[in-house]
């Protein structure tokens, strides 16, 4: 007797499979994410340590400013430190060197390389040297002012041979250049897929920075000396007053090393946070399965009680089956998870961005944690429907067919409300004053609500949500509404992957259309100019600050005045001016002077905004001092409060403030105000014809250039695609399992419906219209939901400035949709399985 | 040419397995089943009576032989065709297990009309619904109708589509005797006042009195024939058989 129930009913192994795989989704993104930061750290520590092998020692200037999101300015050194090394004992060889914006403009015109976005731009020194970092696998090292190397990614990708002219752009403007060589850094075409131009040190000291200045010295031993004997040494010849650090090779190595290693854990928490969610979202899988399949064996399960196993027998039972799905799941996970991390390299690759060369790393720390969670879930998953199937009375084994107990308890209910209340509480307390910290409360209580209420709401949803289906689909659209409704348990936690997925990707969606029309409210007010030349490359090169005089001198010009920022310490916190042309600034830019005049912006002077003033109960005539990144202090006078601080920032100077320092400046944008009566086409011509001298920055109207910068909040659509990508996959997945397992259980009645004449394509759209029925539900909750979520994140963001809530429209009609597509496609193989449905089944079954 | 039998098989086996483990389920039948009469099945348990509906109904693939519905031979339909086939012309009851549990009543008598987008004939519908007293039940999912209701429903879903025949294996073997003599006059009146063909297998003497005709088999073949049978001469033909 035990021998035929554990024999198991029709369909168990692949039950086991479909179990094992909810598993394998959820575990595979938790290694996979965890193996593709491990490797990608790896891959870059070898990269610094191959390209520094032969770097010694290594000078630079200890001051530095730090900027908002990890920038760093460092001040320069003056080039008469390189002499001054070279003639300590120990050193055989040193090279100054600039790293700086350089922007290599292709063949047809166009600059390479995402301006902004993406791996940056740099141009940097190539030279003869016996610890270089770059080597030459084409030509030579650019020697003289027309000469330049290009690294082989950029090279290739812009079909540049050694010979061929390079036109480069940079901060002393652009300029053709004759390409000398090409070079490798390590064994990589292009480190990160950054582009660099390569220059000897008085082109690059000149083209790229300043006449004199350097950025650091590199220094090569020559072996008699310890690497900390050496710094030691070259520490000891360099004037205390140059305020200079000497690192060693080693210490320049872990540096660099840390550097990209703290640049990629940002990355890394992204990707572990995705893989996370995954993984959360896959419990509901994992459990809907546990739940079906223990449904299923009822009978099963009810046999073994009447033949006298105990409650607790059943239960451990199907724990133990559930310990051994963990794991197989688990470990098949982590291998899949493998699989997957090598996909990311190559999607990155396929991007452009050439990883350094080097096997894969999985950390032990992965395999262990994929395990342990991977079980963990797969056991909690399971425990409630273990006991249910323990508790089950052992005269259902006498009952027709196994179809899961569905009591909508009134304490569900209860509960889903309480859980609903207490969100809504928390969030209306914050809206009267509260700390922000109760929303995420909040939020979480009205997830969990929903979710617990979830099975109650299905029933009337997916009732509703099939009429068209029965309308358009006649019987067989009525068998797929009803299928939908008639185990509301199983469809609410089918849906539940698409409404987790579908609230998150909404609540994104929600947010970046509310900062698009927040930006295109600030821009609307303040910029008052007919055109605009805009430069996306903020923090790191722009526009020269020369092209704003150009186009003043343009006939038809009103007025053309650059806009641009600075990096300096103020209270020895690194902090961003906005910098202005006082002179030209009426009349295109707005920031809301409330006190002063333009006039009054000097070089001894600041604006600064109403906020601050208030935060800092400052006043007119006050002095902020301000250090400049070549440690220049000046003391500047509050002349003038302004009111607009979107654009602005806490403080405004001139331009003129960095004139007699090494510190160089970049404007990200000028904004023109044509004389009235030009025609757009003259204007547009005449404006074009400066740009192109300056080969950098696109000219745009007042709209395009409004369109424009509310358009980066398209980077947070990254976002969205990945929390898609993710939730899409799993959400599928999920329809994939219970539908299979329903055609599964259904046999008889799709046996009894083939036998009275229904077609196989009959069979499949009944399938189908179940499948787009249950996505719907969850992307129509989920819509709700995360219009909610993203009203509540947009009210926590109201501090920032972000002060109107705009529904996304668009991106919910694209959900529907989306949603309505992986119904159908979730359908394709579980109603194809059950066409294959044995006809006779439903008859000899007994 | 009007052919009489809404059924014919002709010499049909059905073999199972292979080698040593073959099992001949059925061997060379011929068999006829004549347009408006009722027709019992009867044998031993294993004889191959739910085989031979099973392949005369298109349910199942025979071995050897051929199975004519009216004047089509089933072994040139493809799948699609031999569904409709049974859709538009048989009908069949089942032991149990009859109905699809998500429709009510109404809809599980129309399902072979609903399925094929027919209306069929409503005055037909209402009168069948009226024979099986089923008028106020009709809104009512299976789970809510007693055995004996749903072997009504299905009974009426059998002939709502008037089709050429009607298969029916066993109907009233899950009933009390009562409630299966209710169903098999029903089925007789059917035929009789209907003009129906069915074909009905059964264990028992009694049910299959209700029959104009009783064939017999025995091991895969044919063993005999009564007709006009009474529960008398059922059980003495049955005796003679050695059952
Ligand atoms: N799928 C199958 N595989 C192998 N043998 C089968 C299969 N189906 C039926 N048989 C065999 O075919 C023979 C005829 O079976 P069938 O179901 O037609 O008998 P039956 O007359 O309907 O019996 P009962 O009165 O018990 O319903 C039996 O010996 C049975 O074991
Ligand atoms: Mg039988």
């Amino acid at each position: 007797m035990f021998r035929i129930a554990l024999k198991g009913i029709l369909g168990r192994k692949a039950r086991l499979i479909l179990t094992s795989l909810a598993v394998i989704l959820g575990t595979a993104f938790l290694s996979g994410t965890a193996v593709f930061s491990a490797t990608l750290n790896q891959t870059f520590d070898n990269l610094f340590s191959d390209v520094f092998r032969n770097i010694d020692g290594y000078v630079r200037s200890t001051q530095v400013i730090e900027a908002d999101f990890g920038a760093e300015e460092r001040q320069r050194l003056p080039q008469e430190l390189i002499e001054l090394v070279e003639a300590v004992p120990g050193v055989a060889d040193v090279q100054g060197d600039i790293q700086a914006f350089a922007r290599i403009v292709g063949k047809d015109g166009v600059p390479l390389g995402a301006e902004g976005a993406g791996p940056p731009t740099f141009g940097s020194v190539g030279e003869e040297f016996k610890g270089a970092l770059w080597t030459v696998t084409d030509g030579k090292f650019p020697s003289g002012p027309t000469e330049v190397a290009l690294d082989e990614a950029v090279a290739k990708s812009g079909g540049f041979v050694v010979g061929d002219t390079v036109k480069v752009i940079a901060q002393a403007g652009s300029r053709e250049f004759t390409l000398a060589g090409i070079a490798s850094y390590g064994d990589v075409r292009s480190p990160g897929g950054a582009t660099f131009a390569l220059f000897d040190l008085p082109t690059a000291q000149e083209f790229l920075a300043k006449p004199g200045f350097i950025d650091s010295i590199l220094i090569s031993g020559d072996g008699s000396l310890s690497d900390e004997e050496l710094a030691k040494a070259v520490n000891a010849v360099i004037p205390s007053s140059y305020k200079t650090e000497t690192l060693t090779g080693a210490e320049i190595t872990k540096e660099s090393q840390d550097q990209i290693g703290s640049a990629l854990s940002f990355f890394s928490i992204l990707l572990s946070t995705f893989s996370y969610i995954a993984l959360g979202v896959g419990s509901f899988v994992i459990y809907n399965v546990f739940s079906i399949s223990a449904a299923q064996r009822q009978r099963e399960n009810a046999l073994l009680r009447a033949i006298g196993a105990s409650k607790k027998q059943v239960t451990r039972a199907l724990l133990i089956e559930s310990v051994i799905v963990g794991l197989f799941g688990s470990l098949v996970g982590l291998v899949a998870g493998i699989g997957l991390s090598k996909a990311l390299s190559a999607l990155l690759k396929a991007a452009g961005i050439d990883l350094p060369s080097g096997g894969l790393v999985v950390p032990s720390s992965a395999i262990a944690n994929t395990v342990v969670v991977g079980l963990i879930v797969t056991v909690s998953s399971a425990w409630l429907p273990a006991r249910r199937a323990g508790r089950v009375p052992p005269l259902a084994a006498m009952r027709e067919t196994a179809i899961e107990v569905v009591a909508l308890t009134r304490r569900r209910t209860a509960l889903g409300f309480v859980f609903i209340g207490l969100g809504a509480a928390a969030i209306t307390a914050v809206t009267n004053g509260a700390s922000n910290t109760w929303l995420g409360l909040g939020i979480l209580f009205v997830f969990s609500g929903t979710i617990t209420l979830g099975p109650v709401i299905a029933r009337p949803v997916a009732l509703f949500l099939g009429k068209p289906a029965q309308q358009f689909r006649g019987v067989t659209g009525t068998m797929a509404r009803q299928n939908s409704a008639r185990n509301p348990k199983r469809t609410a936690r089918t849906a539940s992957p698409v409404l987790i997925g579908v609230a998150l990707v909404t609540a994104v969606a929600a947010l970046a259309a509310s900062i698009r029309t927040q930006i295109d409210d600030v821009f609307t007010e303040q910029f008052k100019g007919d055109y605009a030349i805009n430069s996306n490359a903020r923090g790191f090169g722009g526009l020269s600050p020369s092209l704003a005089d150009d186009i003043n001198a343009l006939p038809g010009v009103a007025r053309a005045t650059g806009i641009g920022f600075l990096t300096v310490k103020i209270d020895d916190r690194g902090q961003n001016l906005t910098t202005i042309n006082p002179a030209t600034v009426e009349g295109v830019l707005d920031i809301g002077l409330t006190s002063g005049t333009y006039a009054d912006l000097t070089p001894e002077t600041i604006f600064v905004s109403q906020k601050y003033v208030d935060n800092n109960s400052a006043k007119l005539g006050d002095t902020i001092n301000v250090t400049l990144a070549d440690a220049q202090v000046k003391n500047l006078t509050i002349a003038g409060i302004y009111e607009f601080d979107d654009l602005a920032g806490k403080y405004t100077v001139s331009r003129d403030l960095v004139k007699d320092s090494t510190v160089i400046t970049f404007d990200f944008g000028v904004y023109i105000a044509m004389e009235s009566g030009v025609s757009d086409v003259t204007a547009r011509a005449a404006l074009q014809g400066a740009v192109d001298k300056y080969g950098q920055g696109e000219l745009l109207s007042k709209r395009e250039y409004i369109d424009l910068q509310s358009g980066q909040v398209n980077q947070l659509l990254g976002l969205i695609y990945g929390l898609l990508f993710l939730s899409v996959i799993i959400a599928v997945v999920g329809i994939i399992i219970t539908l299979l397992l329903s055609v599964f259980e259904r046999q008889r009645e799709i046996g009894l419906l083939r036998a009275v004449g229904m077609t196989k394509s009959q069979v499949r759209t009944t399938v189908r219209w179940e499948s787009v029925i249950t996505s719907l539900l969850g992307a129509v909750v989920g819509i709700v939901l995360g219009v909610g979520l993203g009203w509540v994140i947009v009210y926590a963001l109201r501090d920032q400035g972000l002060s109107s809530f705009s529904v996304p429209v668009g991106s919910t009609v694209s959900i529907l949709i989306m949603a309505f597509v992986i119904g159908v496609l979730a359908a394709v193989y579980p109603a194809w399985r059950a066409t294959r449905v044995n006809l006779l089944s439903a008859i000899t079954t007994a | 040419m009007n052919n009489p039998s809404a059924a014919t098989a002709t010499e049909v086996s059905k073999i199972y397995g292979h080698g040593g483990s073959e099992v001949r389920a059925l061997d060379n039948v011929s068999v006829q089943f004549e347009i408006g009469k009722f027709t019992a099945i009867m044998g031993p348990s294993g004889s191959g009576k739910s085989t031979l509906m099973h392949c005369m109904a298109g349910l199942d693939e025979m071995t050897k032989g051929s199975v004519n519905i009216g004047d089509v031979d089933i072994a040139d339909l493809n799948d699609k065709e031999l569904t409709r086939l049974r859709r538009d012309k048989i009908g069949f009851v089942f032991q149990s297990f009859n109905l699809v549990p998500t429709l009510t009543a109404d809809e599980n008598i129309r399902l072979p009309l609903l399925l094929g987008n027919n209306k069929g004939n409503e005055e037909w519908i209402q009168k069948v619904i009226n024979t099986v007293h089923l008028q106020d039940r009709l809104s009512h999912r299976p789970s809510e109708l007693s055995g004996g209701q749903q072997q009504r429903v299905a009974v009426a879903r059998a002939l709502a589509s008037q089709p050429a025949i009607i298969f029916a294996d066993e109907p009233t073997g899950n009933l009390d005797s009562t409630t299966g003599g209710e169903i098999l006059s029903f089925m007789r009146k059917a035929v009789d006042d209907l003009g129906q063909t069915i074909v009905m297998v059964t264990h028992d003497p009694v049910s299959a009195s209700y029959a104009d005709r009783i064939v017999f088999l025995k091991d895969g073949k044919i063993a005999g024939e009564l007709l006009q049978p009474t529960p008398e001469t059922v059980l003495d033909y049955m005796k003679k058989l050695g059952h």
